[in-house]
C-alpha cells in the first residue's frame, strides 16, 4: 500500500531552523531583560 | 504609442515610461535632500541629548528637533514613498503615468509645503514640536505648510490608483496585482485615511492660527492628530514590506512561497494596523477603558500577526531562490552565499533583523495598556520609533536606492566598496543609538526633554548613574548613523551625477 503521509520536502528548512535559533536567543534576552528591569525597578 | 516613450532597463528588464521616470527621479532627489537636512538636524538633537557634549542652546534644541522630525520622519520618508507609489504603478506594470500634469503639481505642492514648514521653523515662528498639540499654537505659515504637504502627498497617493486602474485596462497585470505593487496598494490605502485625517485636524488649526476659529478641543486634537501621526508610520510599515518583497525579487529572483498568504497580511495592515495609533492616548480621561484595553490588547495583535507573516515569508522566499540557483548544500549554504555585497541586498537583511527586533518586539510591548502607562514619555518609545522608521525603512529605502539608481537613472553607482558598506555602518550606528535610548528609558530617562540633570530646577533628581553609558552609546551610535548617512548621501547624489551611465 502507498504511502499517503505528506512527503513532500520543506521549501525552506534554513529559514525554520533560523527561526527556531532566533526564538531562542529571542527567550533569553527578553527573560534576562526581564529580570534587569525589575532589579532596576525595584519589583519583589 | 510611439516606441520611444519607454526604454527597456537593462537592469531588471522592467519598461519605463520616459514621464514616469522624470516624475521618480525628482521624487527620489527630493527624499535624498530631505534626508540630508533631516540626518544634520539629528546630528545636532543628539550631540544635545548627550550629556557629555550638550551642544545646543534650550530654545536652538527644541526648533531644531521639531525640524529633525518634519524632515525625517515626513518629508524623507514621503517623498521617497511618492517614487515607490510612482515606480509600482507604472516601471512594475509596463505602464505609462497617467495624468503627469497632476503628478507635478502633487510634487510642487510637497516641495513648497515643505520649503514652507522648514523656513517657518528655522524662523523660530514654529516651536510647537512634531505634534504640535493644541494650545500651542504656531504661525499660521507653519499649518499651510503641513496642509500644502499633506495635500500633494494625498494627490501623490491618488494618482497610484488611477495609474493601477489604466494598468488594468491596458493589460499591465492580469488578475491582481504583483505582490509588490500589492503592498504599495495597502499603503496607499492606509496613506489617503491618514492624510484625511491630517486635513481634519490641520486645517482648523489653520483656521485657529488665523483667529477664524476661537478654540480647538485639545484632546480631540490629540485624538485625531494621531490619526495622521501614528498611522503615517503605517504607510511607511506597509511601503518598506513591499520594498521587502521587490528588492527580494529583483536580487536574488525571490518570489513569496505563499503569496495568498503574503496578500492576507497586508490586508491585516489595513484593517488593524492604524489602531496602533491608540497608545498616545492611554492616559486621555476623555476616551473609555473598554476603547484603550480592545485597540492596545487585542486589535493590535492581528497587525502584529501581519508583520509576523511577512518576516518569515520573506527570508524563505530568499533561501528558496537562493536554493533554486544551486545552493543547496545543508541547511545554510543559501545564507552563506548570498549577496550580502550587495547593498540594497545587505540593507533588506538588516532592515528585516532590526525592524524586527528593534522596533517591532518593543513597539508590540511598549503598546500594550500595562507597560505604555510606564514608558510613554521616556526615551525608551524614542529608541522603538528609531527602530522601526530608521533602522527599519530608511534602511530599507537606502537599499531600494541602490537598484533605482542604475534603473531609473540609468547610473552605475560610485565607490562601489563604501556602497557595499554603507547599510552595515548604518545599521551598527541606528542599532547601538535605538539600543541606548530604550535602555536609558528604563531608568526613566525622558523623551524630547534638553536638560536631563534638570540644572536650576527647584526640586533636584539624579537618574542612575548607568544611564551615562546607556547617553553615551546612544551619542556614539548617532556618530556612526550620521556617517553612514553622510555615505549613502554622498553615493546616492555622486551616483547620478559622476556615475557612469548604464546603456
Amino acid at each position: 500500500m502507498a504511502d499517503d503521509r505528506h512527503t513532500e520536502e520543506m521549501e525552506a528548512p534554513g529559514v525554520f531552523v533560523l527561526s527556531l535559533i532566533f526564538l531562542a536567543v529571542f527567550i533569553v534576552i527578553w527573560l534576562a531583560h526581564l529580570k534587569w528591569l525589575m532589579d532596576i525597578w525595584g519589583v519583589q | 504609442m510611439a516606441n520611444q516613450d519607454f526604454r527597456i532597463c537593462s537592469e531588471s528588464g522592467l519598461k519605463v515610461y520616459k514621464n514616469a521616470e522624470t516624475l521618480i527621479k525628482w521624487n527620489v532627489i527630493a527624499a535624498l535632500a530631505t534626508l540630508a537636512v533631516g540626518g544634520l538636524m539629528a546630528l545636532l538633537v543628539a550631540l544635545t541629548r548627550w550629556p557629555s557634549v550638550h551642544l545646543l542652546g534650550l530654545t536652538e534644541y527644541y526648533r531644531f528637533l521639531t525640524a529633525h522630525g518634519v524632515d525625517a520622519l515626513l518629508a524623507w520618508i514621503l517623498f521617497f514613498e511618492m517614487a515607490l507609489v510612482y515606480f509600482a504603478s507604472t516601471v512594475v506594470l509596463g505602464t505609462r503615468f497617467r495624468g503627469v500634469v497632476v503628478g507635478w503639481i502633487s510634487f510642487a505642492l510637497m516641495l513648497i509645503g515643505g520649503a514652507l514648514i522648514n523656513v517657518i521653523i528655522i524662523m523660530g515662528r514654529a516651536d510647537v514640536m512634531f505634534t504640535s498639540y493644541a494650545p500651542l499654537k504656531a504661525d499660521p505659515l507653519y499649518y499651510l505648510g503641513v496642509i500644502l504637504f499633506a495635500v500633494g502627498a494625498l494627490i501623490g497617493f491618488i494618482m497610484f490608483f488611477v495609474n493601477v486602474v489604466y494598468a488594468k485596462r491596458d493589460g499591465g497585470f492580469k488578475r491582481s496585482l504583483p505582490l509588490g505593487s500589492f503592498g504599495l496598494a495597502a499603503a496607499s490605502i492606509i496613506g489617503v485615511l491618514t492624510l484625511a485625517h491630517g486635513a481634519g485636524i490641520f486645517i482648523p488649526a489653520f483656521l485657529w492660527s488665523l483667529d477664524f476659529i476661537g478654540y480647538i478641543d485639545p484632546s480631540a486634537y490629540r485624538l485625531v492628530f494621531w490619526g495622521l501621526g501614528h498611522s503615517s508610520q503605517q504607510i511607511n510599515v506597509c511601503a518598506m514590506v513591499a520594498v521587502w518583497y521587490m528588492t527580494s525579487a529583483f536580487v536574488v529572483g525571490g518570489k513569496p512561497v505563499n503569496e495568498k498568504l503574503s496578500r492576507t497580511a497586508f490586508v491585516l495592515y489595513i484593517l488593524f494596523i492604524n489602531l496602533a495609533s491608540e497608545h498616545h492616548l492611554l492616559v486621555d480621561p476623555v476616551l473609555s477603558t473598554w476603547h484603550k484595553i480592545v485597540n492596545t490588547s487585542y486589535m493590535m495583535h492581528l497587525a502584529v500577526l501581519a508583520s509576523m507573516i511577512h518576516a518569515f515569508a520573506i527570508p524563505a522566499s530568499i533561501e528558496v531562490a537562493l536554493r533554486k540557483q544551486g545552493f543547496r548544500s545543508g541547511l545554510f549554504e543559501w545564507f552563506k552565499k548570498a549577496p550580502w555585497g550587495n547593498p540594497a541586498f545587505a540593507a533588506v537583511a538588516l532592515s528585516i533583523l532590526l525592524f524586527g527586533f528593534l522596533g517591532g518586539i518593543t513597539g508590540v510591548i511598549f503598546g500594550t495598556e500595562q507597560f505604555n502607562i510606564i514608558r510613554h514619555n521616556t526615551f525608551a518609545i524614542t529608541g522603538h520609533f528609531h527602530g522601526t522608521v530608521v533602522a527599519g525603512t530608511t534602511i530599507a529605502f537606502m537599499g531600494f536606492t541602490y537598484l533605482l539608481i542604475p534603473c531609473i537613472f540609468k547610473r552605475q553607482l560610485i565607490w562601489k566598496g563604501f556602497a557595499q558598506i554603507q547599510p552595515y555602518l548604518y545599521a551598527v550606528g541606528v542599532a547601538m543609538l535605538s539600543i541606548g535610548m530604550m535602555s536609558a528609558g528604563a531608568f526613566g530617562v525622558p523623551r524630547r526633554h534638553y536638560d536631563i540633570t534638570f540644572s536650576g530646577a527647584p526640586f533636584s533628581f539624579t537618574f542612575d548613574p548607568a544611564i551615562d553609558m546607556f547617553m553615551s552609546m546612544m551619542g556614539v551610535g548617532a556618530l556612526l548613523a550620521v556617517a553612514g548617512g553622510v555615505l549613502f548621501i554622498l553615493i546616492g547624489f555622486g551616483s547620478m551625477i559622476w556615475g557612469k551611465e548604464v546603456k
